[in-house]
């Protein structure tokens, strides 16, 4: 019998594809219908914030930690804020920290709520989007009311928040924190027993403690493989030490440990949230510094010094010591880091952000080889994946 | 929704005068059999009532664009069902900043669509490049690339703006649509 | 924390006093300056020294400081879950000179080091697929120096004679608008007549 010659496939997964979560582009070698290689694409929504961020003033590089991660955009601004207080040496009140705290929670239900039914929709359920994504709807009510806006909230500024909470807004967070986990039993009770569910993720995309650390992986996907590394507990900032929190980790690092790790994550969040709404003590949210937050409205009425500082606030802007500082926090997608140099001026020298997902995706190859391609979906959405802030 | 011979095309609130109108229709359809209408409006009134959206969410802006699909807002109910397929889209949503990276790759997507085939603009970065309107690597403005119909202002724009945007669409393909474009 | 970081500052360069240059505890942060010919040796180190156990990279990154003759800084963040510590590395290049890999320690440099050598031109010995990752296909320059523009040197457009997307010089309606807000107490603007006056008087008007 005369010999055959067997080519791969070679298979183009996106640039536009439902389940890419945006805009992924993979190339992917295919033994019939196993992956020999996943080479993903990326850059397709690399908007050069880094640069644009080096044109900018501190203050108005805010807005482009929002659009990193568009899925919580709090916890993106968090990591930026305390960069620039940790150059300016200045000390956030207490209530601006518990507000901070507060908000970068319900940025991480945001997150986590949406993750896991996206994931769920990308394997096949179509009910836990939509009673998800109304929660949403109600937490970017929440985000409306203290910053105006749904969904960038250029809230977290350095040196604290740009404004308290409107009366009534605590209560009602407060109520709904009491009424969510029911919402997350339903979801559980969709997911976490189902069948098809279990057999789309249980066992996919394995990851051991030790591949965890080669490939950089943190946050859920870290804790997913048994490692209880959380930055909140471990280099805690703001007023996380306070707080009493568990950190749920997984067994044996695959996508359904993943989804439960976010699950229980979810339930730690509103620990959280509970906690700081009965915590937080009154005060002002923003240093009393005005070379750095602004003066109140009321007071440039009066004072032509007030007047003065605001006019020269938002346009020079303040000037940053020089210095360089590498400031973690821990976003919904794990470790989320930005690395600041200032030279002195009223604008970044350098800023480098340190994208969770960017070291996700990368072990996409290492995750999918030898799995079959409706897998390659499943590790995606269980990686927790959003281009904004791979690409930048 | 009935299609009213004599209005122009343009819907009916419900209430007594479109109670009247689907009245005749049906009352029509049991008589005779059929009904008689100018083929254009019916044509307009398919093509409003069954818009389907190609999902393109690029980035910021397709969390507001699958908001607006969800339960709350439900662009279902104007007949708006996202499809992943651009063979079977009519819209496509331009939701988020197009970089030049992604501009080639989202023509030959808008060229297999069939026609007629409308384009909303959705967001500042996809109106004119927005806030990254200065940076090296995105499209200032996704009418550069493709011809867009309905502009949606906003970074992003609210849910509830991308339904309005929807409805100007069908008012613009009432207002101005032909048998093809 | 400071102490700490100190200590560990010693212990790396006793052990390794070939290869790192100096280093420093600033901001609660250690960084130390590596020699860039034996890097993947002191990485190596980091990650398997029972006091260190810098098991994961969670950063690198460049940065452009185009008035040095090595222009290019390198810069690797290290973590220790173990010992709950971060470590800054910082290798010194320029253009031409390529920084030993380090993808053989740490499967995660892979793409960082894609990254720089995309946005910075940093050459990377030995990493198997040193592509660029973040620009568009075909892009020339790498962006994140600080001679390139910011708005890049081509736009796209769609040629409806061509029927495909081309690639066009950049034309802008409006330039960028940069204000320098550096001078106006501290120095002179330019194109004041005082600027050219004797450099003493530079020094009143501090009161701002």
């Amino acid at each position: 019998m005369a010999e055959t010659q067997i080519k791969n496939l070679t298979l183009n997964f996106g640039p536009q594809h439902p389940s890419a979560h945006g805009v992924l582009r993979m190339v992917l070698e295919m033994d019939g219908e196993i992956i020999e290689r996943a080479d993903p694409h990326v850059g397709l929504l690399h908007r050069g914030t880094e640069k644009l961020i080096e044109y900018k003033n501190y203050l108005q590089a805010v807005p482009y930690f929002d659009r990193l991660d568009y899925v919580s955009p709090q916890n993106q601004e968090h990591a930026f804020a305390l960069a620039t207080e940790k150059l300016l040496g200045c000390e956030v009140p207490q209530r601006g920290q518990y507000l901070r705290v507060l908000f970068a929670e319900l940025g991480r239900l945001a997150n986590h709520s949406f993750n896991v039914s996206a994931y769920a929709m990308d394997i096949g359920a179509m009910t836990p989007m939509l009673w998800a994504v109304e929660e949403r709807e109600l937490l970017m009510e929440f985000f409306e009311r203290v910053c105006g806006a749904r969904l960038h909230m250029a809230y977290f500024r350095p040196g604290g928040v740009s404004y308290d909470m409107p009366a009534g807004l605590g209560d009602d967070i407060y109520a709904w924190a009491e009424r969510f986990p029911q919402v997350i039993d339903d979801l559980e009770g969709l997911l976490t027993e189902n069948r098809i569910f279990k057999q789309r993720s249980v066992d996919i995309g394995v990851m051991t403690a030790e591949q965890c650390y080669d490939w950089g992986f943190s946050g859920p996907n870290l804790r997913a493989s048994g490692v209880p590394w959380d930055l909140r507990k471990a280099q805690p900032y703001d007023v996380y030490a306070k707080m009493d929190f568990d950190v749920p980790v997984g067994k044996n690092g695959d996508c359904y440990d993943r989804y439960l790790v976010r699950i229980y994550e979810m339930r730690e969040a509103i620990r959280i949230v509970k906690q700081c709404l009965e915590q937080m003590p009154p005060g002002p949210v923003r240093v009393d510094d005005r070379k750095i937050s602004p003066p109140r409205r009321a007071e440039m009425k009066q004072s032509m010094e007030a007047l003065i500082h605001h006019f020269k606030l938002y346009t020079e802007g303040y000037h940053v010591p020089a210095g360089e500082t590498y400031t973690a926090v821990e976003a919904p997608k794990g470790e989320f880091a930005v690395y600041l140099v200032s030279d002195g001026t009223n604008k970044p020298y350098r800023c480098k952000i340190r994208a969770p997902g960017f070291a996700h995706l990368q072990a996409m190859d290492f995750m999918c080889k030898g799995h079959m391609l409706a897998d390659v979906v499943a590790n995606l959405g269980s990686l927790d994946i959003v281009f904004g802030e791979i690409d930048r | 929704m009935g299609v009213d011979p004599t209005s122009g095309g343009a819907p009916l609130a419900p209430g007594a005068e479109q109670d009247a109108v689907l009245y005749q229709v049906t009352e029509s359809l049991k008589e005779k059999g059929f009904v008689v209408a100018q083929l254009d409006k019916v044509v307009n009134w398919a093509r409003t009532g069954s818009m389907w959206p190609m999902t393109f969410g690029l980035a910021c802006c397709a969390v507001e664009m699958i908001h607006a699909y969800c339960s709350r807002y439900d662009l279902d109910r104007f007949g708006v069902v996202p499809r992943p397929s651009p063979r079977q889209a009519d819209l496509i949503i331009v939701a988020g900043t197009l970089t030049n990276k992604m501009a080639p790759a989202f023509r030959k997507i808008y060229d297999q669509m069939a026609e007629p085939r409308y384009v909303i603009s959705m967001g500042s970065c996809a109106n004119g490049g927005g806030y990254y309107h200065y940076s090296y690597s995105v499209v200032r403005g996704c009418d550069r690339v493709v011809p867009v119909d309905v502009y949606v202002p906003g970074c992003p724009p609210t849910a509830e703006a991308l339904v309005y945007g929807v409805m100007q669409l069908q008012k613009k393909i009432r207002r101005t649509g032909t048998l093809w474009r | 924390m400071d102490q700490a970081l100190l200590d560990l500052g010693e212990y790396i360069s006793a052990a390794l006093s070939q290869e790192v240059i100096d280093f420093e505890v600033r901001h609660d942060e250690l960084m130390v300056r590596v020699r860039r010919d034996n890097l993947v040796k002191v990485a190596m180190f980091l990650r398997d020294d029972v006091n260190c156990q810098f098991k994961q990279v969670v950063d690198i990154c460049g940065v452009d400081l185009p008035e040095r003759d090595e222009r290019f800084d390198v810069i690797y963040n290290l973590l220790s879950l173990v010992q709950n510590r971060r470590i800054r590395l910082k290798v010194a290049t320029d253009d031409v000179h390529p920084v030993p890999s380090i993808v053989s320690v740490y499967s995660a440099a892979g793409w960082y080091e894609r990254e720089v050598w995309d946005l910075f031109g940093v050459l990377f010995a030995d990493n198997p697929d040193l592509r660029r990752i973040m620009t568009d296909y075909g892009f020339e320059g790498h962006p994140l120096r600080k001679d390139f523009p910011l708005t890049g040197y081509v736009e796209v457009r769609y040629d409806d004679e061509q029927k495909r997307v081309v690639y066009e010089p950049v034309k802008l309606t409006q330039e960028f608008r940069s204000f320098d807000f550096l001078s106006p107490w501290e120095g002179m603007l330019p194109g004041d007549e005082k600027a050219t006056a004797e450099p003493a008087e530079g020094d009143k008007g501090e009161g701002a």
